[in-house]
């Protein structure tokens, strides 16, 4: 057993499965044991993982909000609970590839994951693959892959934990644990609420409302203040877990998560039709549930994995006919089902070897249709596909480690999507420790990867093209990580370099026949740096302190063959994907205060492919946000009670971070976490 | 290993860093500077740059004629404030520009010599054209709203509409005497016929596939032009045609038949009336006493993304734009009416739709 790692933890809000129970709320240094093993098993890997603090940290956040404060993953967010799309080194969100509990999250139809879905409330652990470490988990994350799983909680007998939120624009949070743990069983029932208007008051400075004189000459103007119009969400999600441990150290685990949501679709601030005239609506249904078995031997570990998702999405726009009566202008539907199996074999030859093998496979079906656009002879007809697809990934590794310092990993992986194959798809790496105590490590990695294209890629109507290629994505980095510590402070930063090549790159556009159809035309090379920092440091016995920061400098370069003489976007940065981006989290903590500040930066995004700049019309300047919040533990002898405010915005910043869409000032929001104290720990 | 000392530099640093970057967080958004223009006695070209759907992109420039001298982005320019959301088409009328905003459901009313806002007309669902029926009166047809807006000129104000159920929607307007005849483009086949005396449809013309655009030529003849759908439509796929109307007793006179995977657009007429434009890859003509199609494109497809044709009432000379990648700053070529290339303008993102500005 090495002790490798130190990691930092807080008793705050959400610890439900914490260990320390300790009434004093401090910072402390959570010794993760990793073994030889897991260091043969991550040889290479450019890994980040999110912890439980980081997931926990604000309990109202999607894992839209906590990737952006957290990773290098840059998040295209439309606004609150409005789409959420990753670009994980430069790339589209079709490229991150994402897994819950094993099982892609990744829609079969669109290829992309709406992160602002995704309460991190229902998530316990997730790390992120970079480049070339994304094989392991899936093909085709040409970017990287997000793995995010549940895990059982430690502590045994009965706990519950409810929080309350009430925020700015009528938002309503609430959140609820019901645990018990008992020997080797155990159940977990999570749901979450939440409930906004989420009509925040702007100043619209793309209109003007113009004063007139009695001759209709202009005679003044000023911006008018407008709601943020049809914003409003109500989502629920509910995730039921039990757990059941063997004494043969076999687990059996199943998780099921449902969510029901219902959000409006925000207009433009650019819409001048009023409010009661129009409406876009987008409902979802998913359930998604995993059933898991594992079993661990001296040297080997066995895991399988089956699971189920079925997801209704439907997208209303309805508008006034001219009579006052609302009617459905256009409603599209999808209904998307997948049935997935995995298993998973992993085989420890001595210290020095390691043998992993796996198979997955995803029976995808999809049924999409837009049922409201065409009347003919006065019955409606319907538009769309109705397609199912198995999709298998298989996947063998060998890890070697000659030497306490040195480690090498091969990786093979070969997908087949219905009558098709990706080439097999290999990835190297290669990992040293420059210092004898591991404190230095140097590390590398090379991959070519293919992604297929999506079912609407395929056959989406009009447009589906069935003859599209897999996108092809050469990639490699090498980076160095170290870690100082003492036993008061602990320093650890990590800085990698990375190249990309994609080609085959499939984008829609729109052809001579007028409508949208996707092809495999573009070519982008993406490069840049990934740096990361994170501090704590116990300054007395009372004060605490701990930094956690993210730096990325991104490069993602158009190298498409000019479409004519005059395009001017070769060589130039990709649409939406910032250059520079950064993020920190600092907290500092006194007794039982926490004090968190929250920085973001993003460089100018450019909105067209030439990178105009001298345009009043589609620029997006440089994106700062700061939010600060402030928590405080309480311990009585029936429960233990926490409360928090946050403060968003804190400047009042007047911003948009996507073209037309207005953003949220300053806003507030109390949470208070109650969790009983059943007197039956261990 | 760190020494103890060495912790209070770290922090010390990481305070640094941090009120340094607060101190710059500030972003750089609120209102936008305005500029003056005067373009009295210019003969000049409105070229509308639709932008990309939901970007909110929209711009509208102006190309001096006579100098052959461009400004982009005239309107925020000018007024401060953003066009919108996918323009779709501009019509002057007795010295006012009025500027159909598609997604922001708005008709701006603009000087077209300063380029200043003078009214913003609201209450449309999803406006395309606007077409002036007299002095007191115009027609604004819609995409999903199942009527034609009527728009009193003088309150600017909607005053009235036309239903059109059963269809999707309408598109362009032109005018025969009292009819005035509009295409229901989206997986439709009709032309129809609106009396605009009394406001009301008196007749339905049945043309091909997803008719897209009109004109009217010398003779008082109705040509429209359709797409054909497209394969695997539920709604149908056919050859795209030319058809040749009579606009008196509304029969079809003539048909000119495409290839099956064509799929011409914007249909256009010379300043005698005589002879068509239309996009289909390339820039092609057709006389109006043809009939069939010529074999040879008058502006070859170079790799060119046409997306917008117009043809000067004054001289006959062809715009063509060019949306290149539909991201990025379109380009507008000039040609002689003998088709010979006299400048290439910039223009805004997917330039589609002109307006003749002419002395």
């Amino acid at each position: 057993m090495v002790i490798l790692t130190l990691t930092f933890g807080t008793v705050g809000f959400s610890q439900i499965d914490s260990k320390n129970d300790s009434p004093e709320w401090h910072l402390y240094i959570d010794s993760s044991i990793v073994t030889a093993q897991r260091i043969i098993k991550d040889i290479g890997v450019q890994q980040t993982k999110l912890d439980t603090v980081a997931l926990r940290e604000n309990i109202s956040t999607s894992m839209a909000d906590v990737l952006t404060q957290n990773t290098v993953i840059f998040i295209k967010s439309y606004g609150r609970a409005t789409l959420s799309t990753a670009s994980f080194r430069g790339t589209a969100p079709s490229h991150t590839q994402v897994t819950w509990n094993g099982m892609k999250l990744n829609s079969p139809m669109l290829g992309m994951v709406d992160f602002s879905l995704i309460p991190s409330y229902f998530i316990d652990d997730a790390s992120l693959y970079h480049g070339a470490s994304s094989v392991s988990i899936t093909g085709g994350g040409l970017g990287g892959a997000i793995a995010m799983n549940t895990k059982p909680a430690i502590d045994e007998g009965l706990a519950v934990q409810y929080i309350q939120g009430a925020g700015s624009f009528d938002t309503y949070d609430s959140f609820l644990r019901f645990n018990y743990k008992n020997k080797g069983l155990q159940s977990s029932t999570r749901i979450v609420y939440t409930d906004s208007d989420n009509d925040f008051k702007y100043v619209n400075y793309d209109k003007k409302e113009y004063t007139k004189d009695e001759n209709n000459n202009i005679t003044g103007f000023k911006y008018p203040i407008e709601r943020n119009k049809n914003g409003d969400y109500r989502d629920f999600h509910a995730l039921q877990e039990f757990y059941f441990t063997a004494n043969n150290n076999s687990h059996f685990g199943l998780s099921t998560w449902y969510v029901k949501s219902k959000r409006g679709v925000p207009v433009l601030n650019l819409d001048y039709r009023s409010e009661n005239s129009s409406r876009s609506q987008q409902d979802e249904q998913t359930l998604r549930t995993v059933l898991s078995w594992n079993k661990s031997f001296t040297k080997a570990k066995l895991m399988t994995k089956a699971g189920y998702t079925y997801t209704d999405l439907s997208y209303s726009y309805s508008g006034d006919d001219g009579t006052g009566t609302m009617v459905k202008m256009i409603h599209s539907q999808s209904y998307v089902s997948t049935v997935f199996a995995k298993f998973d074999i992993e085989y420890y030859l001595g210290k020095k070897w390691m043998f992993s093998a796996n198979v997955s496979a995803h029976q995808n079906s999809v049924n999409s249709k837009d049922d409201a656009i065409i009347n003919l002879d006065n019955k409606p007809v319907i538009i769309g596909y109705k397609k199912s697809r198995f999709e298998l990934s298989s996947f063998v590794a060998a890890k070697y480690r000659p030497s306490e310092r040195l480690g090498f990993a091969i990786n093979f992986r070969e997908e087949f999507y219905a009558n098709k194959h990706t080439p097999i798809i290999p990835a190297a790496f290669v990992n040293y420790d420059l210092s004898s105590d591991g404190n230095i490590k140097l590390k590398a990695s090379v991959a070519k990867n293919y992604r297929y294209p999506t079912l609407n890629d395929l056959y989406f109507m009009p447009g589906g093209n069935d003859s599209l290629n897999s996108e092809t994505g050469y990639t490699y980095d090498g980076g160095i990580e170290f870690t100082l510590s003492n036993k008061k402070a602990n320093l650890k930063g990590e800085i990698t370099a990375f190249n990309s090549n994609i080609k085959n790159w499939i984008v829609w556009l729109p052809n001579f026949k007028g409508f949208w159809t996707p092809s495999n035309v573009k070519k982008v090379n993406s490069y840049g740096v990934e740096f990361k920092l994170k501090t704590m440091v116990d300054i007395d016995k009372n004060w605490k302190f701990a930094s956690d920061g993210n730096f990325a400098w991104t490069r993602s370069i158009n190298q498409d063959d000019p479409v004519n003489w005059a395009d001017e976007s070769i060589g130039k940065q990709l649409v939406y994907i910032p250059e520079f981006s950064a993020a920190i989290t600092t907290k500092l903590s006194w007794k039982t205060w926490m004090f968190t500040y929250k920085w973001i930066y993003y460089s100018e995004r450019f909105t067209t492919s030439n990178n105009e700049k001298n345009t009043k019309t589609g620029r997006l300047g440089a994106f700062f946000m700061n939010d600060v919040s402030l928590e405080k533990n309480m311990q009585f002898s029936w429960a233990k009670i926490a409360i928090k405010i946050l403060v968003n915005n804190i400047f009042d910043e007047e911003y948009q971070s996507v073209l037309s869409r207005p953003m949220a000032g300053r806003n507030f929001g109390f949470f208070i976490e109650i969790k009983p104290d059943f007197k039956n720990k261990k | 290993m760190i020494k103890t000392e060495n912790v209070k530099k770290i922090l010390n640093y990481i305070s640094i860093i941090i009120i340094s970057l607060i101190a710059v967080s500030c972003m750089d958004y609120g209102p936008k500077s305005e500029s003056d223009f005067n373009f009295y006695d210019s003969n000049g070209l409105f070229i509308v740059n639709e932008g990309n759907f939901m970007y909110g992109n929209a711009s509208l420039s102006y190309y001096d004629i006579d100098k052959k001298n461009v400004e982009n982005e005239i309107f925020v320019r000018s007024n401060g404030i953003k066009l919108g959301d996918v323009a779709q088409s501009m019509v002057i009328h007795n010295g006012l520009g009025y500027v159909v905003v598609n997604n922001s459901g708005v008709i701006f009313t603009i000087d077209i010599n300063t380029f200043k806002v003078i009214d913003i007309i609201t209450g449309f669902t999803s406006p395309r054209y606007i077409h002036f029926v007299d002095d007191n009166k115009a027609y604004v047809s819609d995409l999903y709203s199942s009527k034609i807006y009527i728009l009193n000129i003088l309150t600017k104000k909607i005053s009235g509409s036309i239903p059109v159920k059963g269809h999707n929607s309408t598109e362009q307007m032109v005018q025969s005497g009292k009819y005035i005849f509009t295409n229901c483009w989206s997986y439709d086949k009709k032309i129809l016929v609106i009396d605009s005396e009394n406001d009301i449809i008196v007749d339905s013309i049945t043309a091909g596939i997803q008719p897209n655009s009109m004109v009217i030529d010398k003779n008082n003849k109705l040509w429209v032009l359709t797409d054909g759908g497209y394969q695997g439509n539920p709604y149908g796929h056919e050859i795209p045609s030319l058809f040749c109307i009579n606009t008196s007793d509304f029969k079809i006179e003539k048909k000119i038949d495409f290839e099956l995977n064509d799929s011409p657009t914007n249909l256009c007429i010379n300043n005698t009336l005589d002879t068509l434009y239309f996009i289909n890859k390339s820039i092609w003509k057709i006389s109006a006493d043809a009939t069939n199609l010529s074999g040879v494109p008058i502006i070859p497809y170079k790799g060119t993304t046409y997306y917008g044709l117009a043809v000067s009432p004054n001289n006959s000379e062809i715009y063509v734009a060019d949306a290149i990648d539909y991201v990025q700053n379109g380009k507008i070529y000039r040609y002689t009416a003998q088709y010979a290339c006299i400048d290439t303008i910039d223009a805004g993102v997917c330039p589609s739709n002109f307006c003749f500005k002419l002395k």
